[in-house]
């Protein structure tokens, strides 16, 4: 098969330039289906100055020249520029078709792909999918770095989600100073660490010192307001704190409150009463267990039988 | 079981294979007489024939088989399918297991194509008791099709095998052609080696209810030649392309060049003479319908030769288009196949949309027969539902429910 690329767009361009000098018979015949088709329909708006330039354009350009590699073009060529002078005589042209195989114009790996993939032993018809999946070595590469990109600009984005309480000024992404060490410590808290960077170990007569200052300047703060008739949000409740330890003396009961000779049951010491054997099997005061030490006095951790 | 019953009684050599495998599939003995009895020249069982029961002896333990004299009459008492698990290996000529393969040797006369005995063997396989794997080689072994009428081997495995897959099977099914071979001189022998795996047995087949042919998606196939130029099977793709493309754009057709297989010929001068055999090229065209149903056609040079590349292609997919316009939801070459697996499913009624002449064939009517007589109940047949411009018709089989006996006691 001779491939004769680049001809083409000059021959059909010379058939129409021909056809506007002087019509040949042929087209004749294709005026009267014109005319009959423009009786019928509306007539056809031919735009023929346009195509000229077009094709003049196309042969004034000279680099296609270099693109052509054989050497068999380069004569071509030649005889190319002597035809452009004959063009005015309205000589009939040869116009070339090229005809070429569908199946011959697919890449040659995917082909071979497929050849392979159709023709193992297995019984199965779905060739292609398979040998498209298979991703070229290049478009991987530029895949995986648009990927790490993405990954990047997603882990910003949410940084800046969970963090934007601390941007006062929200120009920056990467914070500074103080914002800046907030900004890590709820990330280490995110990541698992067990306190945050400002939970400080300190004697407890700092610890209370501090609370008494926060107290006293809340309270004022509030006092204030009333007296100037501002309405404050409402003091957040300070729960007591008993953290879970039951305050037994000797003796006492593991479940309920004894007070004043009795044995007070709430309706949640109801519910974990009910509520044992299926929970918590084998937890409870050691009972079964057998090392009756260890259950003992455990309050709430120990019932829980986790 | 098969003791106490008298056995089944058959006459004449037509669906021998299948009444065989009928047999070794419900465990009734068979006695079937009169083969070829009418023929002055070749009286009795074929080699062909020979070359199977070989087979089944060979993948099944404890079958019992007896040949009268002339040939004409065979009596044969189905044993267990054990497939490839035979260590021992079968006696007899050039059957031995070696990596797990049964080997299967085809002597030099034979005429048939290998899909003669892979598409009886796909039958028995999936109730086999280990995985089947068989190994075909010898100077008998025709990849390609036949004038006598056989599939080649490509359109077994992407025709026939994909079928398994509706009834559950899947896993582990392989048909790799080792070496290509056309019809020899005279259209006897071959050199070609194929290799079967099929390693998913099952207790029963599934219920099939395939009612809806769907409309051609997509068309694959195989252009082979050995032994001669490449070109024979650019020109066969070339003109069945011209055909069949405008209808299907989804149309590839691969081209599989092979060298001839050569055969040893010893003559007195050199005793490690060989020759070259099996020259020739073909066709296997498959298409495949939306809803997965699949339609064949295979054309190869004759033996004799004489006819072009363009005018096999052409052929090709004219009967390519020819088996299409049958309609129903199965091939001609396929319908006994899926009528037997439907016969061998669990207790339920499977229903088949089939062409009406596909279901007209004298070979399927004779299946329907053999079935009663081995004990399924008839088919059901009625008209298609829905616009059905072909005639289809949608057959009801009722499965027997026995399934892989081996299997049960495994």
């Amino acid at each position: 098969m001779v491939v004769k690329r680049k001809r083409d767009t000059s021959v059909v361009s010379r058939s129409k330039k021909a056809e506007e000098s002087s019509p040949p018979p042929a087209d004749n015949a294709q005026d009267i289906f014109r005319k009959y088709f423009e009786a019928q329909f509306e007539p056809i708006e031919a735009a023929p100055v346009k195509a000229s330039e077009v094709s003049e354009s196309e042969e004034d350009d000279e680099d296609y020249n270099s693109e052509d590699l054989d050497g068999e073009s380069d004569s071509e060529e030649g005889w190319d520029g002597l035809s452009e002078e004959e063009e005015d005589d309205d000589e009939p042209k040869v116009e070339v078709v090229e005809h070429k195989d569908a199946s011959a114009d697919g890449d040659e790996l995917m082909q071979k792909q497929a050849r392979k993939a159709f023709l193992n032993g297995t019984p199965s018809l779905d060739v292609l999918a398979k040998s498209t999946s298979k991703p070229n070595s290049e478009k991987d590469k530029e895949e995986d770095a648009a990927d790490a990109d993405n990954l990047k600009h997603d882990l910003a984005l949410q940084r800046l989600l969970k963090e934007s309480h601390l941007l006062d000024s929200a120009d920056d992404l990467a914070p500074t100073g103080k914002n800046r060490l907030k900004a890590l410590d709820l990330r280490m808290q995110e990541l698992g660490a067990k306190t945050s960077l400002y939970k400080q170990k300190m004697p407890d007569a700092h610890r209370r010192g501090i609370n008494a200052k926060a107290a006293s300047k809340d309270e004022k703060r509030r006092r204030e307001a009333k007296e100037n008739g501002i309405v404050l949000e409402r003091p957040s409740k300070v729960s007591k704190s008993n953290n879970g330890h039951r305050e037994r003396g000797v003796g006492g009961s593991s479940i309920g409150k004894f007070s004043g000779g009795t044995l007070n049951l709430s309706k949640q010491d109801l519910f974990s009463m009910k509520s044992t054997p299926s929970r918590s099997g084998r937890g409870g005061r050691g009972g079964r267990s057998g090392r009756g030490g260890r259950g003992g006095r455990g309050g709430k951790g120990s019932r829980g039988g986790r | 079981m098969a003791t106490q019953q008298p056995p089944l009684r058959f006459t004449s050599h037509h669906n021998l294979l299948h009444r065989l495998v009928l047999s070794t599939l419900t465990g009734r003995t068979v006695h079937i007489s009169q083969i070829r009895a009418s023929s002055p020249t070749n009286p009795g069982l074929a080699p062909h024939e020979i070359s199977f029961l070989r087979l089944i002896e060979a993948v099944t333990n404890g079958s019992q088989m007896e040949i009268s004299y002339t040939g004409t009459i065979l009596v044969y008492k189905p044993g267990l399918i054990t497939g490839s698990s035979t260590t021992s290996g079968a006696s007899g000529t050039g059957n031995s297991a070696s990596g797990g393969f049964i080997r299967q040797e085809l002597p030099s006369n034979c005429t048939r194509g290998l899909s003669y005995y892979l598409i009886p063997l796909c039958l028995l396989a999936p109730f086999a008791k280990a995985p089947m794997k068989v190994l075909f080689t010898g100077p008998g072994v025709i990849t390609s099709s036949t004038p006598t009428g056989d599939m080649s081997v490509d359109s077994v495995r992407t025709a026939i095998l994909p079928l398994f897959n509706q009834f559950g099977m899947f896993n582990n099914v392989e048909l790799r052609i080792l070496r290509r071979s056309n019809p020899g001189p005279n259209g006897r022998g071959g050199g070609g080696e194929v290799q079967f795996v099929f390693g998913h047995q099952i207790r029963l087949p599934k219920t099939l209810h395939l009612m809806n042919p769907g409309r051609i998606k997509r068309i694959r196939g195989v252009a082979y030649s050995v032994g001669v130029s490449g070109s024979n099977n650019a020109r066969m793709i070339e003109t069945a392309r011209g055909i069949l493309n405008p209808m299907s754009p989804d149309t590839y057709i691969f081209s599989d060049v092979a060298s001839a297989p050569l055969l040893p010929a010893p003559d007195k001068n050199n005793p490690n003479a060989k020759k070259k055999i099996g020259l020739g090229f073909g066709l296997s065209l498959v298409a495949e319908s939306s809803t997965g149903c699949l339609f064949s056609a295979d054309v190869a040079s004759p033996p004799s030769g004489g006819e072009p590349p363009e005018d096999i292609g052409k052929k090709c997919a004219f009967q390519l288009l020819e088996t299409v316009s049958k309609g129903g939801c199965v091939a001609p070459a396929a319908a006994s196949t899926m009528l037997t697996l439907m016969t061998m499913g669990s207790e339920d009624v499977g229903r088949l949309q089939i062409g009406r002449d596909v279901i007209a064939d004298p070979n399927i009517i004779q299946l329907a027969r053999d079935l009663a007589k081995f004990g399924a109940p008839g088919w059901g047949i009625r008209d298609a539902a829905g616009e059905n411009e072909n005639g289809d018709v949608i057959v009801s089989v009722v499965g027997r429910g026995i399934g892989n006996v081996g299997r049960k006691v495994a």
